[in-house]
């Protein structure tokens, strides 16, 4: 006669666990596999700009980022970000650093391109076009969607690199030169990879492309 | 019921922590205490200790709030003397305040840096030359942004012919702060380990006590010349410093 063994109250409580854990891998390897599922697209033809002469659209994987620049504030700043943006220069450009809801950086544009992206030398390319003098403002406050322009450790080294805050970053007002605010998207750049324990992101996520609107 | 723990403790996650603060000042553990102020000077605090420089040599610890509190006042009183544009031109923007700071195994009451635009103060250090201590490290920072003005061997010459400075600050015994009596040419006992350390004490007692230091340069020629050769390079910064 075959005796039957009564589970004990650990061995349910495992066995409902793996069972649960088993339908959320199942169902998220199926229904949320796509990271952009629930991001709302940003259509620009809906959207009437009163200046769109100083608008930017980024498209990355899920969807359109809508800047806004400020040459009122950073005026050689902007117009080298606009230059670049004018020659197609960070199309493919790697969002090699990002801090989970922090920031997100891109723009090497000699060591960090999908063509070519070197982790010994990133973050050190050049664009060819020198660098720039930071243009520091005491009263920008780098709010959540505020892009600035990256430097080293030195002022004065602004080049083609640039960051956008996820959250507001007291620390970084008047430290970096400002560039402008993302007016639309910022749930598309929370969307961004990250990585697992550095910030320093093994591969990362790419800038489709990256326009001035008029160009689009 | 172990496994079923071993199973929670493998879903454990851990995420990447940004400190923007380190980002800046290469300096960790550091929070802001107080962000906004009329001269642009941004004070951050500890929350836990810290080692930095060559071989870790500049350690500090995680300021006490309350004794931060008791003692931010007069920090902040002491720095509102400088005004932004002035404040600007030495590069000094972030104050970091910490307990128990210490360079080499040395207790010291600040650190100036002037590439970091930061300047490292022990709440801790000596109630007695504490005010003093914030304008000496001050004055290091303004000698270091504009070394023409402040020229050593100019200012040495001020002393007897027979006085030699030590060859560093560290590298002598003459450490004693409080005011001599009979000054002779020199403030402290520490105006004499070196020149810039000797400007530094003068432009403290100046910030702090300037009758004083008035008065007693009526006697003192060699004192006379010295303080009016700090009030100079001054001037040549911004005339409303002194």
């Amino acid at each position: 006669m075959i005796k039957k063994v009564k589970a004990s109250l650990s061995e349910k409580i495992l066995f409902i666990f793996l069972i649960s854990l088993g339908i959320f891998a199942f169902s998220s390897f199926f229904l949320l596999k796509n990271k952009c599922l629930f991001i709302d697209e940003v259509n620009l033809k809906n959207i009437n700009f009163t200046n769109p002469e100083n608008i930017a659209v980024m498209n990355i994987e899920c969807g359109n980022v809508v800047i806004e620049l400020y040459p009122d504030i950073s005026p050689n700043s902007v117009e080298r970000f606009k230059t670049l943006l004018n020659k197609k220069a960070y199309d493919g450009s790697a969002f090699y650093k990002v801090v989970e809801n922090t920031l997100i950086q891109a723009g090497d544009l000699e060591f960090g391109n999908k063509e070519y992206l070197d982790y010994s030398k990133i973050g050190s390319g050049k664009s060819g076009l020198g660098l720039l003098k930071s243009e520091l403002n005491d009263e920008f406050e780098f709010t959540e969607g505020s892009v600035g322009f990256a430097r080293t450790t030195e002022f004065n080294s602004e080049d083609s690199e640039f960051f956008i805050t996820l959250k507001e970053i007291p620390i970084y007002q008047g430290e970096y030169t400002p560039l402008g605010k993302v007016i639309y998207g910022l749930d598309i750049l929370r969307k961004i990879k990250t990585g697992n324990k550095a910030i320093y992101v093994l591969r990362p996520d790419y800038i489709n492309t990256f326009r001035m609107l008029n160009s689009n | 019921m172990r496994i079923l723990i071993l199973f929670l403790l493998c879903l454990n996650i851990s995420y990447v922590k940004a400190d923007e603060i380190y980002n800046l000042l290469k300096i960790p553990n550091l929070e802001i205490y107080k962000l906004k102020s009329e001269n642009n000077i941004r004070y951050l605090n500890t929350k836990g200790d810290f080692k930095i420089g060559v071989n870790d040599n500049i350690k500090c610890n995680k300021v006490n709030q309350k004794n931060l509190t008791d003692k931010f006042s007069v920090i902040e009183k002491n720095l509102n003397y400088y005004n932004s544009k002035f404040l600007k031109n030495i590069s000094l923007k972030y104050i970091v305040l910490c307990e128990d700071l210490y360079i080499s195994d040395i207790n010291t009451g600040g650190i100036p840096d002037t590439k970091k635009r930061t300047l490292i103060l022990d709440i801790n250090f000596n109630p007695k030359y504490f005010e003093r201590m914030i304008h000496h490290e001050i004055f290091h920072m303004i000698q270091k942004s504009f070394s023409n003005n402040f020229n050593e061997n100019i200012f040495s010459s001020f002393n007897n012919s027979d006085f030699s400075y030590a060859e560093c600050s560290t590298c002598s015994d003459r450490l004693n702060l409080d005011l001599y009596k009979n000054t002779n040419g020199f403030l402290t006992e520490y105006s004499k380990s070196i020149p810039s350390e000797d400007m530094a004490e003068i432009f403290s007692y100046l910030m702090t006590d300037e009758n004083k230091i008035n008065e007693i340069i009526k006697e003192d020629q060699i004192l006379r010349n010295k303080v009016g050769f700090i009030r100079q390079g001054l001037s040549k910064i911004d005339g409303n410093i002194l």
